[in-house]
């Protein structure tokens, strides 16, 4: 019972945060690290879009499935799915009913398991398999066995979601915060979103004709910056921001499929957003 | 046969703003409005048990807590009781931080010990009702409620593997405390109180620095613009009490001191009050 200590009523157990509060700002500093272990780090990323490819049905999501399978070959891969068309509803029902954020988030990620479930029957010859939060630890076992894991992408906070900071009444918190804080705390090499549009441009191109495409751009400058619009979550661009493992995301437009292939090769195709720890010297993440 | 309108599969009903949003357009977010949304358990405290401030104490300080608030539970008030870590989640991060892992996984491996302290207190409660809940029996709440049952829980928020990393540090952001308001936050609680071993909120952690002084009732923006190094609380819940809809203020009591649960619990202002304006 030595490395007990007990000399103010508490009983401690000696460590270097022994005593701490954990919310001293000198502490916190000392925590500090520009890059930790990784978990996976050989596995990419593909957030395949709910609106933007989904929505779309069989002439976006048959080629995408095919090229996935094909480039599994050679890449490990982690598919992720967003909900589209039936998120949205339920986010204009629920509001309607004046449900709190917390609510919103804990009921929107049924409809991403649609998404997940058909990606999982359509990738299933291939190796498809669903891949759910009490498996994560699981991983290596799906990839070693040459697997393709396929999950939803709404994070676990449920009733948890914090306020949020964006204007309205959605959760800052959607399917791309998910799968990249999956694949941050993974280590995966890549992340790709893949959308109906080529990358990010200053507006909408679906809705704005008179707009730059921009193929290379920091979070940062994308969140203070005058963009209306844009393919990602901007709660994406903060978390991005702050992460130690995946320094950079990629959108491309999955319409074309050989976008995949090139941004798994780690050709530059579509836009790459990174974030301030970014490092292109390093060749990781693209 | 399925139609198409855009390129993307259309039902009768679909139409409206939002299906053709990209739901990062900053002007369709500012057109949804103000948040205001339902209370679902608006006569619900939520009340933190905390970690190395009480749990580590053992009996001398856990029995009369519980005593007092199975007292108030007599009297009709209905509470969730949560968790801290405490001593052994300190330990475990500092391994973690040791081995220089990642954020998402400390947190993962700091939400085992207040799984812990809900189950001691569950033990300790069980002939005055006591049951562990976990997040997915959150909507059996008003069940757990109704039957006069004490749902104990962890405080720590179901993250885990998706805690976001902070700006500086690698200790995850949103921890009991966090967690703690967040539930009370969801449920548009009657009240979030925090029970620790201190007066409340000093201008500095007051066993480490004698010249602290008390504050008996201050903002949470005041608080974060102030600077100062260390809290009673996490910083992020400061966070979101000046975003909140429904919770906006925390209370922090000594459960020490007899009959100061009672006296918050009745609405007195007893040790320190965060506000959100």
């Amino acid at each position: 019972m030595s490395d007990f200590v007990k000399d103010d009523g508490r009983t401690h157990m000696k460590s270097g945060l022994m005593r701490e509060s954990l919310v001293s700002k000198t502490l916190i500093e000392q925590t500090d690290t520009a890059t930790v272990q990784r978990m996976v780090p050989d596995v990419c990323m593909l957030a395949v879009g709910g609106r933007s490819i989904m929505d779309r049905g069989s002439e976006a999501i048959l080629p995408l499935v095919a090229a996935i399978a094909e480039l599994k070959k050679d890449f490990k891969l982690i598919v992720g799915v967003g909900g589209g068309a039936r998120a949205r509803h339920t986010y204009e029902i629920g509001i309607d009913l004046d449900l709190p954020i917390g609510g919103l988030a804990r009921i929107v990620g049924g409809v991403e398991e649609n998404n997940r479930d058909i990606l999982q029957f359509l990738l299933a010859p291939h190796g498809g398999i669903t891949f759910i939060k009490d498996h994560f630890q699981d991983l290596q076992l799906f990839l070693g066995n040459g697997m393709i894991p396929i999950c939803i992408g709404q994070p676990p906070y449920h009733f948890w979601e914090p306020p949020s900071k964006e204007k309205g009444r959605l959760p800052d918190n959607g399917p791309d915060v998910g799968l990249f804080l999956q694949a941050e705390v993974i280590g995966a090499e890549r992340v790709i979103y893949i959308k109906d549009v080529d990358g990010v441009y200053t507006d909408d191109p679906q809705k704005n004709p008179d707009v730059e495409f921009i193929p290379a751009i920091s979070a940062r400058e994308l969140l203070d910056g005058d963009f209306p619009d844009l393919p990602i979550e901007r709660e994406l661009l903060r978390t991005l921001d702050d992460s130690r493992s995946v320094t950079s995301v990629r959108v491309i437009n999955g319409l074309d499929t050989d976008n995949l292939r090139r941004a798994l090769n780690g050709e530059d195709v579509g836009t790459i957003i990174y974030s301030r720890r970014y490092s292109a010297a390093e060749g990781r993440n693209q | 046969m399925s139609r198409k309108r855009q390129g993307k599969i259309w039902i009768e009903g679909m139409d409206s703003p939002m299906i053709n949003a990209t739901l990062s357009g900053k002007q369709f977010r500012e057109e949804l409005g103000e948040r205001t949304s339902v209370s679902i358990l608006p006569d619900i405290w939520v009340i933190k048990i905390g970690g190395q401030s009480i749990m580590d104490r053992g009996k001398s300080a856990v029995l009369p807590i519980l005593k007092e608030l199975i007292a108030a539970h007599g009297r009709g008030v209905r509470f969730i009781l949560c968790t801290g870590g405490g001593t052994r989640a300190r330990q475990v991060y500092s391994l973690g931080l040791d081995l220089n892992l990642p954020t998402g996984m400390l947190a993962r491996l700091g939400g085992t010990v207040p799984v812990q302290n809900a189950r001691m207190l569950q033990l300790l409660t069980a002939r005055h009702g006591g049951i562990v809940i976990y997040p997915d029996d959150f909507d059996k709440l008003p069940f757990f409620l109704n039957t006069g049952c004490i749902p104990i829980t962890s405080g720590m928020p179901p993250n885990e593997f998706w805690e976001k990393t902070a700006a500086v540090g690698m200790i995850p952001s949103n921890r009991t405390d966090a967690g703690v308001y967040l539930l009370g936050e969801f449920l548009g609680a009657k009240g979030v109180l925090y029970i620790k071993d201190e007066e409340g909120l000093y201008t500095d952690d007051p066993k480490k620095n004698p010249d602290a002084e008390f504050i008996p009732d201050i903002t949470a923006q005041a608080l974060l613009d102030s600077g100062q190094d260390d809290l009673v609380v996490e910083r992020i819940v400061l966070e979101y009490i000046s975003r909140a809809e429904k919770v906006r203020k925390i209370q922090i009591i000594n459960g020490l001191k007899a009959g100061t649960i009672s006296a918050a619990l009745e609405g007195e202002s007893v040790g320190t009050i965060i506000r959100a304006a």
